[in-house]
Protein backbone atom coordinates (compact mmCIF):
# COMPACT_ATOMS: atom_id res chain seq x y z
CA UNK A 1 0.00 0.00 0.00
CA UNK A 2 1.15 3.31 -0.74
CA UNK A 3 1.39 5.52 2.44
CA UNK A 4 -0.81 8.28 2.28
CA UNK A 5 -0.29 11.33 3.66
CA UNK A 6 -0.92 12.11 7.44
CA UNK A 7 -4.00 11.71 8.83
CA UNK A 8 -4.49 14.97 10.85
CA UNK A 9 -4.79 17.06 7.47
CA UNK A 10 -7.62 14.88 6.50
CA UNK A 11 -11.38 16.30 5.72
CA UNK A 12 -12.75 13.01 6.44
CA UNK A 13 -11.43 10.36 8.54
CA UNK A 14 -13.27 6.43 9.17
CA UNK A 15 -11.71 5.01 12.18
CA UNK A 16 -12.44 1.37 12.30
CA UNK A 17 -15.94 1.35 10.51
CA UNK A 18 -17.86 -1.60 11.32
CA UNK A 19 -21.30 -2.16 10.53
CA UNK A 20 -22.80 -5.00 10.74
CA UNK A 21 -26.89 -6.32 9.92
CA UNK A 22 -27.61 -8.87 12.51
CA UNK A 23 -24.89 -11.52 11.83
CA UNK A 24 -24.00 -10.32 8.48
CA UNK A 25 -20.35 -7.96 8.58
CA UNK A 26 -21.20 -5.62 5.95
CA UNK A 27 -17.73 -3.39 6.87
CA UNK A 28 -15.02 -4.98 8.93
CA UNK A 29 -13.04 -2.07 9.94
CA UNK A 30 -12.87 0.21 7.37
CA UNK A 31 -9.98 2.76 7.76
CA UNK A 32 -10.09 5.70 5.09
CA UNK A 33 -9.11 9.30 5.23
CA UNK A 34 -10.38 11.83 2.55
CA UNK A 35 -7.85 14.55 2.02
CA UNK A 36 -9.42 17.92 1.11
CA UNK A 37 -9.70 19.28 -2.76
CA UNK A 38 -9.09 15.90 -3.97
CA UNK A 39 -11.64 13.56 -5.52
CA UNK A 40 -11.36 10.27 -3.69
CA UNK A 41 -13.29 7.13 -5.23
CA UNK A 42 -14.05 3.76 -3.71
CA UNK A 43 -14.60 1.12 -5.93
CA UNK A 44 -15.29 -2.80 -5.35
CA UNK A 45 -17.52 -5.31 -7.20
CA UNK A 46 -21.44 -5.54 -5.96
CA UNK A 47 -21.25 -6.35 -2.04
CA UNK A 48 -17.80 -5.09 -1.53
CA UNK A 49 -19.67 -2.94 0.77
CA UNK A 50 -19.20 0.33 -1.23
CA UNK A 51 -22.58 1.90 -0.77
CA UNK A 52 -22.84 0.47 3.10
CA UNK A 53 -19.88 2.60 3.70
CA UNK A 54 -21.35 5.47 1.72
CA UNK A 55 -24.03 5.59 4.15
CA UNK A 56 -22.15 5.39 7.01
CA UNK A 57 -20.10 8.46 6.21
CA UNK A 58 -23.48 10.82 5.45
CA UNK A 59 -25.49 9.34 8.32
CA UNK A 60 -28.02 7.56 6.63
CA UNK A 61 -26.91 4.41 8.72
CA UNK A 62 -25.37 4.64 12.05
CA UNK A 63 -22.04 2.60 12.44
CA UNK A 64 -22.15 -0.59 14.36
CA UNK A 65 -18.26 0.36 15.89
CA UNK A 66 -15.72 2.53 15.01
CA UNK A 67 -15.58 6.33 14.46
CA UNK A 68 -15.83 9.19 11.84
CA UNK A 69 -14.83 12.66 12.41
CA UNK A 70 -15.77 15.37 9.63
CA UNK A 71 -13.55 18.47 9.60
CA UNK A 72 -12.46 17.70 13.23
CA UNK A 73 -16.07 16.64 14.43
CA UNK A 74 -16.98 13.51 16.09
CA UNK A 75 -20.01 12.76 14.13
CA UNK A 76 -20.35 9.58 14.00
CA UNK A 77 -23.82 9.77 16.14
CA UNK A 78 -25.11 11.97 13.72
CA UNK A 79 -28.01 11.28 11.68
CA UNK A 80 -27.80 12.68 8.05
CA UNK A 81 -29.98 16.11 8.11
CA UNK A 82 -27.37 16.60 11.03
CA UNK A 83 -24.38 16.33 9.00
CA UNK A 84 -25.37 18.57 6.57
CA UNK A 85 -25.47 21.00 8.89
CA UNK A 86 -21.50 19.98 9.13
CA UNK A 87 -20.85 20.45 5.49
CA UNK A 88 -21.47 17.14 4.22
CA UNK A 89 -23.69 16.56 0.91
CA UNK A 90 -24.96 14.16 -0.75
CA UNK A 91 -25.99 12.74 -4.79
CA UNK A 92 -28.17 9.09 -4.59
CA UNK A 93 -27.47 6.32 -6.74
CA UNK A 94 -31.01 5.88 -7.61
CA UNK A 95 -32.06 9.52 -8.89
CA UNK A 96 -34.05 10.67 -5.87
CA UNK A 97 -35.76 14.22 -6.53
CA UNK A 98 -38.71 15.59 -4.89
CA UNK A 99 -40.48 14.56 -8.64
CA UNK A 100 -43.46 16.78 -8.61
CA UNK A 101 -41.67 20.00 -7.60
CA UNK A 102 -39.72 22.34 -10.56
CA UNK A 103 -35.83 22.04 -11.06
CA UNK A 104 -35.47 25.12 -8.66
CA UNK A 105 -37.81 24.62 -6.00
CA UNK A 106 -35.57 21.20 -6.13
CA UNK A 107 -32.78 23.33 -5.88
CA UNK A 108 -34.31 26.05 -3.43
CA UNK A 109 -34.99 23.08 -0.99
CA UNK A 110 -31.60 21.64 -1.28
CA UNK A 111 -29.99 25.49 -0.24
CA UNK A 112 -32.43 25.66 2.28
CA UNK A 113 -31.76 22.80 3.69
CA UNK A 114 -28.62 23.60 5.30
CA UNK A 115 -29.94 26.81 7.44
CA UNK A 116 -31.96 24.78 9.78
CA UNK A 117 -33.55 27.49 11.52
CA UNK A 118 -35.17 28.96 8.31
CA UNK A 119 -36.71 26.14 7.59
CA UNK A 120 -39.32 26.04 9.85
CA UNK A 121 -40.13 29.47 9.25
CA UNK A 122 -43.97 29.75 9.06
CA UNK A 123 -44.74 32.95 8.07
CA UNK A 124 -43.05 34.18 5.27
CA UNK A 125 -43.00 32.05 1.45
CA UNK A 126 -39.37 31.18 0.54
CA UNK A 127 -39.28 34.68 -1.69
CA UNK A 128 -36.06 37.58 -1.43
CA UNK A 129 -33.03 35.99 0.35
CA UNK A 130 -35.31 32.93 1.08
CA UNK A 131 -35.17 32.31 -2.21
CA UNK A 132 -31.62 31.22 -2.08
CA UNK A 133 -31.76 32.67 -5.71
CA UNK A 134 -27.77 33.08 -5.94
CA UNK A 135 -26.62 29.49 -5.42
CA UNK A 136 -29.43 28.18 -7.46
CA UNK A 137 -28.73 29.90 -10.53
CA UNK A 138 -25.62 29.32 -9.77
CA UNK A 139 -25.95 25.63 -10.04
CA UNK A 140 -28.66 25.75 -12.98
CA UNK A 141 -25.59 27.21 -15.00
CA UNK A 142 -22.95 24.66 -13.66
CA UNK A 143 -25.30 21.38 -14.22
CA UNK A 144 -26.85 23.15 -17.82
CA UNK A 145 -30.33 22.99 -16.31
CA UNK A 146 -31.11 26.97 -17.03
CA UNK A 147 -33.70 26.10 -19.36
CA UNK A 148 -35.49 23.65 -17.29
CA UNK A 149 -36.09 25.72 -14.05
CA UNK A 150 -39.96 25.46 -14.36
CA UNK A 151 -39.98 21.58 -15.33
CA UNK A 152 -41.30 18.93 -12.44
CA UNK A 153 -37.99 17.38 -11.58
CA UNK A 154 -39.68 13.88 -12.58
CA UNK A 155 -40.56 14.97 -16.31
CA UNK A 156 -36.47 15.58 -16.67
CA UNK A 157 -34.53 13.17 -19.03
CA UNK A 158 -32.53 10.81 -17.49
CA UNK A 159 -29.34 12.53 -17.90
CA UNK A 160 -30.94 15.82 -16.63
CA UNK A 161 -32.62 13.89 -13.76
CA UNK A 162 -28.20 12.85 -12.84
CA UNK A 163 -27.30 15.76 -13.01
CA UNK A 164 -29.80 17.79 -11.07
CA UNK A 165 -28.80 14.28 -8.45
CA UNK A 166 -24.97 16.52 -8.43
CA UNK A 167 -26.98 19.80 -8.09
CA UNK A 168 -29.13 18.67 -5.29
CA UNK A 169 -25.78 18.11 -3.24
CA UNK A 170 -24.14 21.36 -4.82
CA UNK A 171 -26.54 23.58 -3.82
CA UNK A 172 -25.61 22.99 -0.24
CA UNK A 173 -22.64 24.53 -0.57
CA UNK A 174 -20.64 21.03 1.13
CA UNK A 175 -17.37 20.98 1.80
CA UNK A 176 -17.79 17.57 1.02
CA UNK A 177 -19.57 16.14 -1.65
CA UNK A 178 -20.74 12.27 -1.61
CA UNK A 179 -21.56 11.25 -4.83
CA UNK A 180 -23.07 7.76 -5.50
CA UNK A 181 -22.63 6.09 -8.57
CA UNK A 182 -23.51 9.67 -10.44
CA UNK A 183 -23.47 8.20 -13.58
CA UNK A 184 -25.39 5.20 -13.43
CA UNK A 185 -27.24 4.42 -16.59
CA UNK A 186 -26.16 7.47 -18.22
CA UNK A 187 -25.48 7.05 -22.15
CA UNK A 188 -22.27 7.76 -23.46
CA UNK A 189 -22.63 10.91 -24.63
CA UNK A 190 -23.24 12.07 -21.19
CA UNK A 191 -20.91 10.57 -19.12
CA UNK A 192 -18.04 13.01 -20.43
CA UNK A 193 -19.56 15.72 -19.20
CA UNK A 194 -20.16 14.24 -15.94
CA UNK A 195 -16.57 13.18 -15.53
CA UNK A 196 -15.57 16.95 -16.54
CA UNK A 197 -18.16 18.16 -13.99
CA UNK A 198 -16.82 16.10 -11.43
CA UNK A 199 -13.08 16.93 -12.16
CA UNK A 200 -14.42 20.22 -12.10
CA UNK A 201 -16.04 19.96 -8.61
CA UNK A 202 -12.37 19.30 -6.90
CA UNK A 203 -11.72 23.57 -7.10
CA UNK A 204 -14.08 24.36 -4.38
CA UNK A 205 -15.35 20.97 -2.70
CA UNK A 206 -13.47 17.23 -1.48
CA UNK A 207 -15.21 14.70 -3.53
CA UNK A 208 -15.83 11.30 -2.05
CA UNK A 209 -16.80 9.04 -5.58
CA UNK A 210 -18.54 5.64 -5.18
CA UNK A 211 -18.11 4.59 -8.50
CA UNK A 212 -18.30 0.72 -10.38
CA UNK A 213 -17.45 2.11 -13.72
CA UNK A 214 -13.59 1.63 -13.46
CA UNK A 215 -12.85 3.98 -16.57
CA UNK A 216 -14.30 6.97 -15.24
CA UNK A 217 -12.61 5.92 -11.61
CA UNK A 218 -8.71 6.14 -13.47
CA UNK A 219 -9.18 9.53 -15.12
CA UNK A 220 -10.30 11.57 -11.99
CA UNK A 221 -9.39 10.34 -9.13
CA UNK A 222 -6.64 11.76 -7.08
CA UNK A 223 -7.09 8.49 -4.72
CA UNK A 224 -8.46 5.33 -5.01
CA UNK A 225 -9.78 2.78 -2.68
CA UNK A 226 -10.40 -0.85 -3.32
CA UNK A 227 -13.19 -2.58 -1.40
CA UNK A 228 -13.58 -6.31 -1.46
CA UNK A 229 -15.72 -8.29 1.03
CA UNK A 230 -16.28 -5.52 3.34
CA UNK A 231 -12.51 -4.24 4.08
CA UNK A 232 -10.24 -2.06 2.19
CA UNK A 233 -7.89 -4.10 -0.33
CA UNK A 234 -5.66 -1.67 -1.29
CA UNK A 235 -5.53 2.47 -1.80
CA UNK A 236 -3.31 4.51 -3.70
CA UNK A 237 -3.47 6.68 -6.96
CA UNK A 238 -4.62 5.49 -9.90
CA UNK A 239 -1.61 4.19 -11.49
CA UNK A 240 -0.75 2.27 -8.47
CA UNK A 241 -4.14 0.70 -8.45
CA UNK A 242 -3.75 -0.19 -12.02
CA UNK A 243 -0.57 -1.99 -11.74
CA UNK A 244 -1.53 -3.51 -8.31
CA UNK A 245 -1.11 -7.22 -8.36
CA UNK A 246 -3.65 -7.62 -6.00
CA UNK A 247 -6.23 -5.86 -7.42
CA UNK A 248 -5.41 -7.42 -11.16
CA UNK A 249 -5.31 -10.83 -8.99
CA UNK A 250 -8.33 -10.78 -6.98
CA UNK A 251 -10.56 -9.41 -9.41
CA UNK A 252 -9.80 -6.63 -11.10
CA UNK A 253 -9.40 -8.30 -14.43
CA UNK A 254 -13.55 -9.25 -14.62
CA UNK A 255 -14.53 -5.99 -13.11
CA UNK A 256 -13.33 -4.60 -16.58
CA UNK A 257 -14.73 -7.06 -18.65
CA UNK A 258 -17.87 -6.78 -16.91
CA UNK A 259 -18.18 -10.06 -15.59
CA UNK A 260 -18.45 -11.32 -12.21
CA UNK A 261 -19.01 -7.55 -10.90
CA UNK B 1 -48.33 27.50 -5.60
CA UNK B 2 -49.02 30.99 -7.73
CA UNK B 3 -50.01 34.17 -5.63
CA UNK B 4 -53.23 34.12 -7.76
CA UNK B 5 -54.12 30.90 -6.70
CA UNK B 6 -53.48 31.69 -3.63
CA UNK B 7 -55.87 34.76 -3.23
CA UNK B 8 -58.60 33.33 -5.32
CA UNK B 9 -58.77 30.53 -2.49
CA UNK B 10 -59.23 33.33 0.66
CA UNK B 11 -61.68 34.79 -1.74
CA UNK B 12 -64.24 31.63 -2.35
CA UNK B 13 -63.49 30.89 1.71
CA UNK B 14 -65.01 34.31 2.46
CA UNK B 15 -67.60 33.96 -0.09
CA UNK B 16 -68.47 30.34 1.67
CA UNK B 17 -68.96 32.18 4.81
CA UNK B 18 -71.27 35.09 3.28
CA UNK B 19 -73.27 32.99 1.05
CA UNK B 20 -74.47 29.81 3.11
CA UNK B 21 -76.61 31.96 5.41
CA UNK B 22 -78.54 33.82 1.95
CA UNK B 23 -78.94 30.07 1.06
CA UNK B 24 -79.28 28.07 3.84
CA UNK B 25 -83.04 27.99 6.44
CA UNK B 26 -80.81 26.26 8.96
CA UNK B 27 -78.50 28.26 10.77
CA UNK B 28 -77.01 24.75 12.88
CA UNK B 29 -76.62 22.99 9.75
CA UNK B 30 -74.77 25.56 8.38
CA UNK B 31 -72.20 26.44 11.16
CA UNK B 32 -71.83 21.99 10.91
CA UNK B 33 -70.37 22.76 7.44
CA UNK B 34 -68.03 25.44 8.95
CA UNK B 35 -67.30 22.80 11.74
CA UNK B 36 -66.11 20.15 9.58
CA UNK B 37 -64.34 22.32 7.07
CA UNK B 38 -62.52 23.37 10.18
CA UNK B 39 -61.65 19.12 10.67
CA UNK B 40 -61.19 18.55 7.15
CA UNK B 41 -58.50 21.57 7.07
CA UNK B 42 -56.76 19.70 9.84
CA UNK B 43 -56.48 16.86 8.15
CA UNK B 44 -55.72 18.12 4.89
CA UNK B 45 -52.39 19.16 6.17
CA UNK B 46 -51.49 15.90 7.15
CA UNK B 47 -52.92 13.81 4.16
CA UNK B 48 -52.40 16.38 0.86
CA UNK B 49 -49.37 18.91 2.39
CA UNK B 50 -46.98 16.43 4.37
CA UNK B 51 -48.75 12.65 2.97
CA UNK B 52 -50.13 11.49 6.32
CA UNK B 53 -53.35 9.65 6.52
CA UNK B 54 -54.20 9.83 9.58
CA UNK B 55 -56.85 7.70 11.63
CA UNK B 56 -56.39 9.51 14.40
CA UNK B 57 -58.53 12.87 13.68
CA UNK B 58 -61.16 11.79 15.78
CA UNK B 59 -59.13 11.78 19.18
CA UNK B 60 -58.09 15.19 18.49
CA UNK B 61 -61.98 16.49 17.56
CA UNK B 62 -63.01 14.26 20.39
CA UNK B 63 -60.71 16.00 22.56
CA UNK B 64 -61.79 19.34 21.84
CA UNK B 65 -65.48 18.56 22.54
CA UNK B 66 -64.54 17.17 25.86
CA UNK B 67 -62.19 20.12 26.85
CA UNK B 68 -64.82 22.78 26.22
CA UNK B 69 -67.37 20.56 27.98
CA UNK B 70 -65.78 20.24 31.34
CA UNK B 71 -64.40 23.63 31.15
CA UNK B 72 -68.14 24.86 30.13
CA UNK B 73 -70.19 23.15 32.64
CA UNK B 74 -67.53 23.11 35.86
CA UNK B 75 -65.52 26.34 35.78
CA UNK B 76 -67.39 29.17 34.11
CA UNK B 77 -64.55 29.94 32.23
CA UNK B 78 -65.57 32.68 29.45
CA UNK B 79 -65.91 30.97 26.20
CA UNK B 80 -62.70 32.43 24.27
CA UNK B 81 -60.74 30.84 27.03
CA UNK B 82 -62.60 27.46 26.85
CA UNK B 83 -61.58 27.29 23.02
CA UNK B 84 -58.17 27.84 23.44
CA UNK B 85 -57.46 25.35 26.10
CA UNK B 86 -59.29 22.96 23.54
CA UNK B 87 -56.73 24.18 20.73
CA UNK B 88 -53.97 23.39 23.12
CA UNK B 89 -55.41 20.27 24.03
CA UNK B 90 -55.69 19.11 20.59
CA UNK B 91 -52.31 20.25 20.00
CA UNK B 92 -50.69 18.52 23.06
CA UNK B 93 -52.87 15.23 22.03
CA UNK B 94 -51.51 15.63 18.92
CA UNK B 95 -47.88 15.80 19.85
CA UNK B 96 -48.51 12.62 22.24
CA UNK B 97 -50.04 10.60 19.19
CA UNK B 98 -47.52 11.94 16.78
CA UNK B 99 -44.13 11.29 18.76
CA UNK B 100 -45.54 7.41 18.21
CA UNK B 101 -46.51 7.24 15.17
CA UNK B 102 -44.38 9.13 13.01
CA UNK B 103 -41.35 6.51 14.08
CA UNK B 104 -43.06 4.36 11.62
CA UNK B 105 -44.17 4.69 7.87
CA UNK B 106 -46.79 3.52 5.56
CA UNK B 107 -49.45 0.74 6.73
CA UNK B 108 -47.88 1.16 10.27
CA UNK B 109 -48.08 4.40 10.92
CA UNK B 110 -51.75 4.27 9.53
CA UNK B 111 -51.91 1.30 11.86
CA UNK B 112 -50.75 3.20 15.11
CA UNK B 113 -53.07 5.89 14.65
CA UNK B 114 -56.00 3.74 14.22
CA UNK B 115 -55.05 1.66 17.34
CA UNK B 116 -54.80 5.08 19.28
CA UNK B 117 -57.58 6.20 18.15
CA UNK B 118 -59.24 2.96 20.00
CA UNK B 119 -57.73 3.76 23.18
CA UNK B 120 -58.61 7.55 23.18
CA UNK B 121 -62.20 5.92 23.12
CA UNK B 122 -61.79 3.26 25.42
CA UNK B 123 -60.09 6.05 27.71
CA UNK B 124 -63.44 8.83 27.47
CA UNK B 125 -65.90 5.63 27.80
CA UNK B 126 -64.08 4.55 31.12
CA UNK B 127 -63.80 7.65 32.92
CA UNK B 128 -67.52 8.35 32.83
CA UNK B 129 -66.46 10.87 36.17
CA UNK B 130 -64.88 13.30 33.33
CA UNK B 131 -66.82 12.31 29.86
CA UNK B 132 -70.11 11.57 31.08
CA UNK B 133 -69.35 7.75 29.80
CA UNK B 134 -71.54 6.12 27.04
CA UNK B 135 -74.32 9.18 27.90
CA UNK B 136 -71.40 11.84 27.30
CA UNK B 137 -71.37 15.95 28.76
CA UNK B 138 -74.57 16.99 28.46
CA UNK B 139 -75.82 20.64 28.87
CA UNK B 140 -72.91 22.18 27.69
CA UNK B 141 -73.63 25.86 28.02
CA UNK B 142 -73.20 28.77 25.36
CA UNK B 143 -72.51 31.79 27.23
CA UNK B 144 -72.23 35.37 25.62
CA UNK B 145 -68.78 36.80 24.69
CA UNK B 146 -68.27 39.99 26.03
CA UNK B 147 -65.51 41.91 28.00
CA UNK B 148 -65.33 42.49 31.79
CA UNK B 149 -69.28 41.91 31.72
CA UNK B 150 -70.21 43.65 28.75
CA UNK B 151 -71.85 41.22 26.44
CA UNK B 152 -70.06 41.83 23.27
CA UNK B 153 -71.90 38.52 20.95
CA UNK B 154 -74.94 36.71 22.65
CA UNK B 155 -74.96 33.24 20.90
CA UNK B 156 -78.25 32.60 21.69
CA UNK B 157 -79.76 32.05 18.41
CA UNK B 158 -78.21 30.15 15.45
CA UNK B 159 -77.27 32.24 13.32
CA UNK B 160 -75.31 34.28 16.20
CA UNK B 161 -73.28 31.50 16.68
CA UNK B 162 -72.91 30.82 13.11
CA UNK B 163 -71.16 34.68 12.79
CA UNK B 164 -68.78 33.39 15.32
CA UNK B 165 -67.59 29.86 13.63
CA UNK B 166 -67.66 31.97 10.54
CA UNK B 167 -64.98 34.54 11.92
CA UNK B 168 -62.83 31.62 13.35
CA UNK B 169 -63.29 29.95 10.61
CA UNK B 170 -62.20 32.20 8.16
CA UNK B 171 -59.06 33.39 10.48
CA UNK B 172 -58.06 29.99 10.77
CA UNK B 173 -58.46 29.68 6.67
CA UNK B 174 -56.04 32.41 6.12
CA UNK B 175 -53.37 31.38 8.42
CA UNK B 176 -53.15 27.86 7.07
CA UNK B 177 -53.13 29.32 3.61
CA UNK B 178 -50.40 31.83 5.00
CA UNK B 179 -48.67 28.57 6.52
CA UNK B 180 -49.12 26.34 3.70
CA UNK B 181 -47.34 28.64 1.56
CA UNK B 182 -43.97 29.54 3.52
CA UNK B 183 -41.16 28.05 3.49
CA UNK B 184 -42.26 25.97 6.50
CA UNK B 185 -45.21 24.50 4.40
CA UNK B 186 -42.92 24.13 1.02
CA UNK B 187 -40.67 22.27 2.78
CA UNK B 188 -43.63 20.07 3.77
CA UNK B 189 -44.89 19.05 0.34
CA UNK B 190 -41.16 18.03 -0.24
CA UNK B 191 -41.35 15.50 2.51
CA UNK B 192 -44.42 14.30 0.83
CA UNK B 193 -42.97 14.16 -2.17
CA UNK B 194 -39.61 12.21 -1.30
CA UNK B 195 -38.68 11.45 2.44
CA UNK B 196 -35.21 10.12 2.09
CA UNK B 197 -34.08 13.07 -0.04
CA UNK B 198 -35.67 15.54 2.47
CA UNK B 199 -33.69 14.00 5.24
CA UNK B 200 -30.57 14.32 2.58
CA UNK B 201 -30.67 17.76 2.07
CA UNK B 202 -30.58 18.49 5.70
CA UNK B 203 -34.04 18.49 7.02
CA UNK B 204 -35.26 17.00 10.44
CA UNK B 205 -38.03 14.85 8.93
CA UNK B 206 -39.41 13.93 12.24
CA UNK B 207 -39.31 17.08 13.67
CA UNK B 208 -41.68 18.68 10.74
CA UNK B 209 -43.79 15.64 10.68
CA UNK B 210 -44.21 16.57 14.57
CA UNK B 211 -45.01 20.21 14.02
CA UNK B 212 -47.73 19.72 11.39
CA UNK B 213 -49.58 16.98 13.64
CA UNK B 214 -49.63 19.25 16.57
CA UNK B 215 -50.97 22.27 13.99
CA UNK B 216 -53.67 19.34 13.16
CA UNK B 217 -54.10 18.22 16.28
CA UNK B 218 -55.07 22.53 17.28
CA UNK B 219 -57.43 22.74 14.55
CA UNK B 220 -59.53 19.80 14.60
CA UNK B 221 -60.06 20.31 18.52
CA UNK B 222 -61.01 23.87 17.68
CA UNK B 223 -63.73 22.08 15.51
CA UNK B 224 -64.75 19.56 17.79
CA UNK B 225 -64.99 22.44 20.32
CA UNK B 226 -67.19 24.39 18.09
CA UNK B 227 -69.79 21.26 17.47
CA UNK B 228 -69.95 20.32 21.73
CA UNK B 229 -70.71 23.96 22.16
CA UNK B 230 -73.50 24.38 18.87
CA UNK B 231 -75.21 20.55 19.75
CA UNK B 232 -75.07 21.85 24.00
CA UNK B 233 -73.42 18.38 24.01
CA UNK B 234 -69.81 16.54 24.17
CA UNK B 235 -70.94 12.92 22.58
CA UNK B 236 -68.89 9.66 23.25
CA UNK B 237 -69.36 9.37 19.40
CA UNK B 238 -67.35 12.74 18.76
CA UNK B 239 -63.83 10.62 19.46
CA UNK B 240 -65.36 7.38 17.85
CA UNK B 241 -63.18 6.11 15.21
CA UNK B 242 -66.03 7.30 13.13
CA UNK B 243 -65.59 10.55 13.28
CA UNK B 244 -61.76 9.86 11.94
CA UNK B 245 -62.93 8.27 9.45
CA UNK B 246 -65.96 10.51 8.23
CA UNK B 247 -63.17 13.54 8.37
CA UNK B 248 -61.13 11.34 6.08
CA UNK B 249 -63.62 10.64 3.87
CA UNK B 250 -64.52 14.52 3.60
CA UNK B 251 -61.18 15.23 3.26
CA UNK B 252 -60.76 12.98 -0.19
CA UNK B 253 -63.80 13.54 -1.59
CA UNK B 254 -62.64 17.17 -1.84
CA UNK B 255 -59.59 16.91 -2.49
CA UNK B 256 -55.69 17.06 -1.23
CA UNK B 257 -54.81 19.50 -3.79
CA UNK B 258 -55.34 23.14 -1.63
CA UNK B 259 -57.20 23.91 1.55
CA UNK B 260 -60.40 25.12 -0.48
CA UNK B 261 -60.86 21.88 -1.64
CA UNK B 262 -61.55 20.64 2.22
CA UNK B 263 -64.02 23.27 2.00
CA UNK B 264 -65.86 21.89 -0.69
CA UNK B 265 -65.51 18.44 0.70
CA UNK B 266 -67.01 19.42 4.27
CA UNK B 267 -69.61 20.91 2.69
CA UNK B 268 -70.76 18.27 -0.05
CA UNK B 269 -70.54 15.67 2.89
CA UNK B 270 -72.52 17.48 5.52
CA UNK B 271 -75.74 18.99 3.11
CA UNK B 272 -75.60 15.77 1.16
CA UNK B 273 -76.13 13.46 4.06
CA UNK B 274 -78.41 15.74 5.41
CA UNK B 275 -80.57 15.94 2.40
CA UNK B 276 -80.14 12.16 1.50
CA UNK B 277 -80.99 11.00 5.38
CA UNK B 278 -84.27 12.62 4.98
CA UNK B 279 -85.29 10.86 1.80
CA UNK B 280 -83.68 7.20 3.01
CA UNK B 281 -82.24 5.83 6.23
CA UNK B 282 -79.53 3.88 3.94
CA UNK B 283 -77.75 7.03 2.59
CA UNK B 284 -74.76 5.82 3.37
CA UNK B 285 -74.81 3.04 0.92
CA UNK B 286 -74.94 6.61 -1.57
CA UNK B 287 -71.59 7.78 -0.11
CA UNK B 288 -69.91 4.52 -0.57
CA UNK B 289 -70.74 4.36 -4.11
CA UNK B 290 -69.32 8.25 -4.38
CA UNK B 291 -65.94 6.93 -2.03
CA UNK B 292 -65.29 4.56 -5.26
CA UNK B 293 -66.20 6.87 -7.90
CA UNK B 294 -63.78 9.40 -6.54
CA UNK B 295 -61.24 6.74 -5.63
CA UNK B 296 -61.31 5.26 -9.22
CA UNK B 297 -62.03 8.86 -11.76
CA UNK B 298 -61.47 11.82 -9.86
CA UNK B 299 -58.61 11.11 -7.25
CA UNK B 300 -58.26 15.01 -6.98
CA UNK B 301 -61.72 15.08 -5.66
CA UNK B 302 -64.81 17.79 -6.28
CA UNK B 303 -61.83 20.60 -6.14
CA UNK B 304 -59.98 18.36 -9.06
CA UNK B 305 -63.10 17.94 -11.01
CA UNK B 306 -63.86 21.53 -11.01
CA UNK B 307 -61.03 22.34 -12.23
CA UNK B 308 -61.49 20.09 -15.57
CA UNK B 309 -64.83 21.65 -15.91
CA UNK B 310 -63.26 25.12 -16.12
CA UNK B 311 -60.45 24.07 -18.11
CA UNK B 312 -62.94 22.68 -20.65
CA UNK B 313 -65.11 25.52 -20.50
CA UNK B 314 -61.98 27.88 -21.04
CA UNK B 315 -61.13 25.26 -23.89
CA UNK B 316 -64.28 25.91 -25.69
CA UNK B 317 -64.33 29.22 -24.95
CA UNK B 318 -61.23 30.34 -26.93
CA UNK B 319 -60.61 27.72 -29.86
CA UNK B 320 -56.92 27.47 -30.77
CA UNK B 321 -55.80 28.42 -27.29
CA UNK B 322 -54.70 25.03 -25.25
CA UNK B 323 -54.99 26.00 -21.56
CA UNK B 324 -51.63 25.28 -19.79
CA UNK B 325 -51.69 22.03 -18.02
CA UNK B 326 -50.97 22.78 -14.37
CA UNK B 327 -49.16 20.32 -12.89
CA UNK B 328 -49.02 21.04 -8.85
CA UNK B 329 -49.13 17.33 -8.19
CA UNK B 330 -51.05 16.08 -5.69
Amino acid sequence: MTPGPTTDTALLQARGVTKRFGKFVALHEVTLNVMPRTVHSVIGPNGAGKTTLFHTLTGTLQASAGSVIFDGHDVTGEPDHVRVQRGIARSFQVTSLFANLSVRENLRLAAQGVHRKGAFNCWHRPDGVRAHTEVVDHVLERMELQRLTDVAAGSLSHGQQRRLEVGMALAARPKAIFLDEPTSGMGVDDLEGMKRLIRGLREDHTVVLIEHNMNIVMDISDTITVMQQGRVLVEGRPDAIRNDARVRTAYLGNMITGGGA
Amino acid sequence: MPRLTTHLQLILALAVTLVLPLVMQSGSLATEVLIYALAVLGCNLLLGYTGLLSFGQGIFFGMGSYTVGILLTRSGLPLPVALVAAVVVGALAALLVGWFAIRQRGTYFVMLTLAFSQLFYFLAYSLPDLTGGDNGLLDVPRPAIGVGGHELLSLASPWQFYALVAASFFLVFWLLLRITNSVFGRTLLAIRDNEARAAAVGYNVRLFKLAVFALSGAVTALAGAFLAIMTGIAPLSSIEYHTSEMILVMTVIGGTGNLFASVLGAAFYVLFSDWLSSLWPRWLMLLGFLLIAVSLFMQKGLWGLGERIWLAVRRKGTPGHAPKSTENGS
